[in-house]
């Protein structure tokens, strides 16, 4: 059958929130197209937990495969394989490294098209387009394709959408990996640029930009990040002056996030930083400039002094919580 | 200091922290096998540069014989930016000669086919501003009759030049910066290609390349407007004695798509939205070209060119671009429209007695490197390219003779359209450096005369010796919208610059300076790299923060009491239709 192939991707247990969309944007296109859902797992001792969990957001069937985990090789046979039994047309990434580097692998093994960095896929005349923003994001770019299909999204391009009825099914397939599926092994599996949060998977994040005057105003934002159950970004001045690490930096040149309530606080919202977040379901602004250009896009905008706004607010959390 | 009146600071006196001999020359050569030896070098991958290739090829494509002595790589053009062209920028109306003496069979149609140039000028007007409200068109002075000539983008002619540069057999070495002169026994060697992958403190990452030296038998400078090897070139062989300093002036250019195909050149000359006070030095001018995309729909170009003469520190050539978007003559013209593509440049603007010495033991100068711009006429391109002709044949001829001395280049230019072009204009921006109107009628007697009246030799001053002061022009800029009126960073954005966050800082400044110099910076960089905290004291030193990131590397700094050097190969923007 023909169809689309979405490749989960999991961590301690869990799978990644930006493979949830992935699957999610599949079964939206799946049901255009009029086909099954079909998802692969591929690493070491998947409970059937995680794999099915995918039926939430629409998978129909899900394809756990044992081989070793966070490696691209084993991954790329896997699906090339599934591809072979099955006959899919398109495989769909969520995006991130491992992503692109097996994408790029199972476009070379089916010779298929690829495109990376996708925000958008379409379905045209029963077939599926990828719309990828090129040229620092000032024009999109439509890719087709005569044959198979690999699309890669852009990280937390695709939202996440419970469409699915409970827990998928999970089939166990057997995979003979390539001699070269075993060269590698994992040794250790670091965050993407040191990060101790991996804030691209948070649901709330409380952002600094240079209006919290010094280093030491972010414990503001660690404080009310912690009292909301969140994690804390920045912005690239503050990044740049030292006051933050660069894992945490969003926009342009950091990193793109999209979370149920982005709260950024003394940021001036320029649009370097708005392509990083400008996807997140609630933003709220606190900003003393009653001008800044962060309020022509935020949900809430609250024009005031910080260092008085954040530590209430963080007060009036906590005794919301602790009541 | 020169030029300081004691209580107004100039930005000469806070000079940047850079010692141009010791850092950008080398004199020690890495051992053979660890250098790439080529043909000929050349740093720059612009319109001049790239003319001195494609000259080269098309000399050495008739002479297998001296293309083989010059080895594997016979040529090689050595480029900082994503691709030829990428940091490319002008207005730009071109007089067509000297493009079609590089490629005779090309037709003009031909140009246009390629999607450089965009047709031939048949109608121009010429306007003085008066108000923000009032145009009033005057008769071209001479120096604007641009009948006939052709409106291009040199981004995207570069990127053509690059691709005849290719075919015929040049290396082009994209995402290269040149960082040092290579300099042995009083001549030129050669290039130092710049390191990659170092950290904010220049420590190297994981991803750590080092530069290499690129050994030559002729090296050409093209860098373009205030080169970094240049500069350092000029001073270790003395090119610039007895000559004037150079001078700049900066440019700001948007490109529009407009619903209505615009059918004439168009140049206002202020006094709006400039000031005619001699006191803020402001001199500069604008234009609106017509142009079109690969797909056939109306473009325009517009920009704003500054003279770096001025002394009102809150002059901004972004915010009078925007500012200069609100005048009825040039709504008329955009509203309705979305705008495209936008960029900065710094450029030459001393003229004749400014060039210096073009040419060194080993090396010559080519296009803006060499000063080479009319800066009355606004016109230049047409002599990067002659003088990359020029310096095509004099390498060919010295190569062929078996010798080293480019002498004979010199002489040509000075003998070709560009010396006896820009000899006419050699007294013509000079009095204006006594202010719009005192300088004006004095400007129109050296036109009329061709320099000859009131005649002389006339000194320039350099442009960081004016002392700044803290005006008012910036109370008249507009407020941005995102729709019509733009703030920079999201003018920076559209360049598609992507500058590595953690790369190292390569822009020099003295970080502690009189608020006056820090408001300069402030105003004057098109890309907002220079910001004064929040909590800097009103008076009094300010400690000055380098958002270096958003360089697009216009160069003004170096004209204004910093330094721009090159970044890490590849950073800073990718114009397109610039």
């Amino acid at each position: 059958m023909a169809g689309i192939l979405t490749f989960a991707l999991h961590y301690e247990g869990e799978i990644n929130k930006n493979s949830q969309g992935a699957v999610s944007e599949a079964a939206k296109l799946s049901q255009q197209l009029g086909t099954d859902n079909h998802v692969v797992v591929v690493g070491e001792g998947i409970s059937d937990e995680a794999a099915s969990s995918l039926g939430k957001y629409g998978a129909t069937k899900v394809f756990r495969v044992e081989a070793p985990e966070g490696l691209s090789q084993p991954v790329i046979d896997s699906m090339a394989h599934l591809f072979e039994a099955n006959g899919y047309d398109y495989a769909l990434f969520g995006g991130g490294l491992l992503g692109f580097e097996v994408g790029a692998g199972l476009a070379a093994r089916l010779n298929a098209g690829v495109t990376m960095e996708v925000t958008q896929v379409n379905v045209v005349d029963g077939k599926l387009q990828a719309e990828r923003p090129i040229l620092g994001d000032s024009s999109i770019s439509t890719s087709k394709y005569k044959d198979r299909g690999i699309i890669i999204g852009r990280l937390n391009s695709f939202e996440i959408v419970e469409s699915g009825s409970g827990a998928a099914e999970v089939e166990d397939v057997t995979v003979q990996l390539s001699p070269q599926a075993s060269q590698a092994t994992m040794t250790v599996r670091g965050e993407q640029r040191g990060a101790d949060v991996n804030i691209e998977d948070a649901d709330i994040l409380v952002a600094g930009g240079r209006g919290l005057g010094k280093a030491e105003g972010f414990d503001l934002c660690t404080d009310l990040a912690k009292a909301l159950g969140g994690a804390v970004a920045a912005t690239r001045a503050v990044v740049d002056a030292g006051w933050y690490p660069y894992a945490a930096q969003i926009g342009q040149t950091g990193k793109t996030v999209a979370p149920k309530l982005y709260l950024a606080a003394g940021i001036s919202g320029a649009i370097q930083h708005k392509v990083g977040m400008q996807a997140s379901e609630n933003i709220v602004a606190i900003n003393k400039d009653a001008n800044a250009p962060i309020f022509e896009f935020s949900d809430l905008g609250i024009v005031g002094d910080l260092n008085k706004i954040l530590p209430k607010l963080t007060e009036a959390v906590k005794a919301k919580k602790g009541g | 200091m020169a030029g300081s009146n004691g209580k107004h600071p100039s930005p000469a006196e806070f000079p940047p922290p850079v010692d141009t001999q010791k850092e950008f020359i080398k004199r020690e050569l890495d051992d053979e096998e660890e250098r790439i030896d080529v043909g000929v070098a050349i740093v720059g991958g612009g319109t001049a540069g790239l003319a001195t290739a494609n000259r080269l090829l098309q000399r050495l494509g008739n002479d297998p014989e001296l293309l083989e002595q010059l080895g594997e790589v016979p040529v090689a053009v050595v480029e900082k930016a994503k691709t030829c062209g990428g940091h490319n920028l002008s207005g730009a109306v071109v007089r067509p000669g000297p493009l079609q003496e590089l490629f005779p069979d090309l037709t003009r149609e031909d140009w246009r086919k390629e999607g450089f140039a965009f047709g031939e000028v048949h109608k121009e007007a010429v306007y003085l501003t008066p108000t923000s409200k009032l145009a009033l068109r005057i008769p071209p002075p001479p120096p604007f009759k641009n009948h006939g000539n052709e409106v291009i983008s040199v981004a995207a002619l570069a990127r053509y030049q690059q691709a005849q540069a290719e075919e015929a057999g040049a290396y082009i070495l994209t995402e290269t910066a040149a960082t040092q002169l290579l300099v042995e026994d009083g001549k030129v060697r050669g290039v130092r290609s710049g390191d990659k992958g170092r950290g904010k403190d220049g420590e190297p990452l994981g991803n750590f390349e080092p530069g290499t030296d690129i050994t030559a038998k002729a090296t050409v400078l093209a860098e373009g407007c205030w080169g970094h090897i240049t500069g350092a070139a000029i001073r270790e062989f003395d090119l610039a004695k007895g000559r004037e300093p150079q001078v700049w002036e900066l440019g700001v250019k948007e490109v529009w798509k407009v619903p209505t195909a615009l059918n004439r050149l168009i140049h206002t000359i202020g006094p709006w939205p400039l000031s005619l006070s001699a006191k803020y030095g402001q001199i500069g001018g604008t234009w609106i070209y017509p142009m079109k995309n690969d797909k056939g729909e109306d473009l325009v170009s517009i920009g704003f060119v500054i003279d770096l003469e001025y002394a009102d520190a809150t002059t901004s050539a972004h915010d009078l671009l925007q500012l200069f978007k609100t005048h009825p003559l040039v709504k008329k013209i955009l509203e309705g429209g979305e705008r495209v593509a936008w960029g900065a440049k710094a450029l030459p603007g001393g003229g004749y007695w400014s060039m210096p010495k073009l040419t060194m033991p080993g090396a010559l100068l080519v296009g803006d490197s060499a000063g080479m711009v009319d800066t009355v006429s606004l016109k230049g391109v047409h002599h990067c390219i002659k003088s990359g002709i020029l310096a095509g044949d004099a390498i060919y001829d010295t190569l062929k003779a078996g010798g080293t001395d480019l002498s004979a280049y010199e002489t040509a230019v000075e003998e070709s359209s560009i010396g006896k072009e820009l000899y006419e204009v050699r007294n013509t921006r000079q009095p204006f450096q006594k202010g719009f109107i005192k300088g004006a009628p004095l400007v129109n007697a050296m036109i009329a005369t061709k320099g000859k009246f009131p005649g002389g030799r006339w000194a320039w001053h350099r442009n960081d010796e004016a002392p700044m002061f803290i005006g008012k022009t910036a109370k008249k800029y507009p407020k941005p919208d995102g729709k019509y009126i733009f703030d920079k960073l999201s003018s920076v954005y559209i360049t598609g610059n992507a500058t590595r966050d953690d790369a190292p800082n390569h822009i020099r400044v003295q970080k502690r300076v009189p608020r006056e110099i820090a408001e300069t910076w402030k105003w004057m960089c098109p890309a907002g790299v220079y910001e004064i905290p929040e909590e800097a004291p009103e008076t009094g030193p300010v400690d000055v923060i380098v958002n270096y990131t958003n360089c697009v590397q216009c160069g003004a700094i170096t004209a204004k009491g910093g330094r721009l050097t090159t970044p890490e190969g590849g950073d800073g923007p990718l114009y397109q239709l610039t």
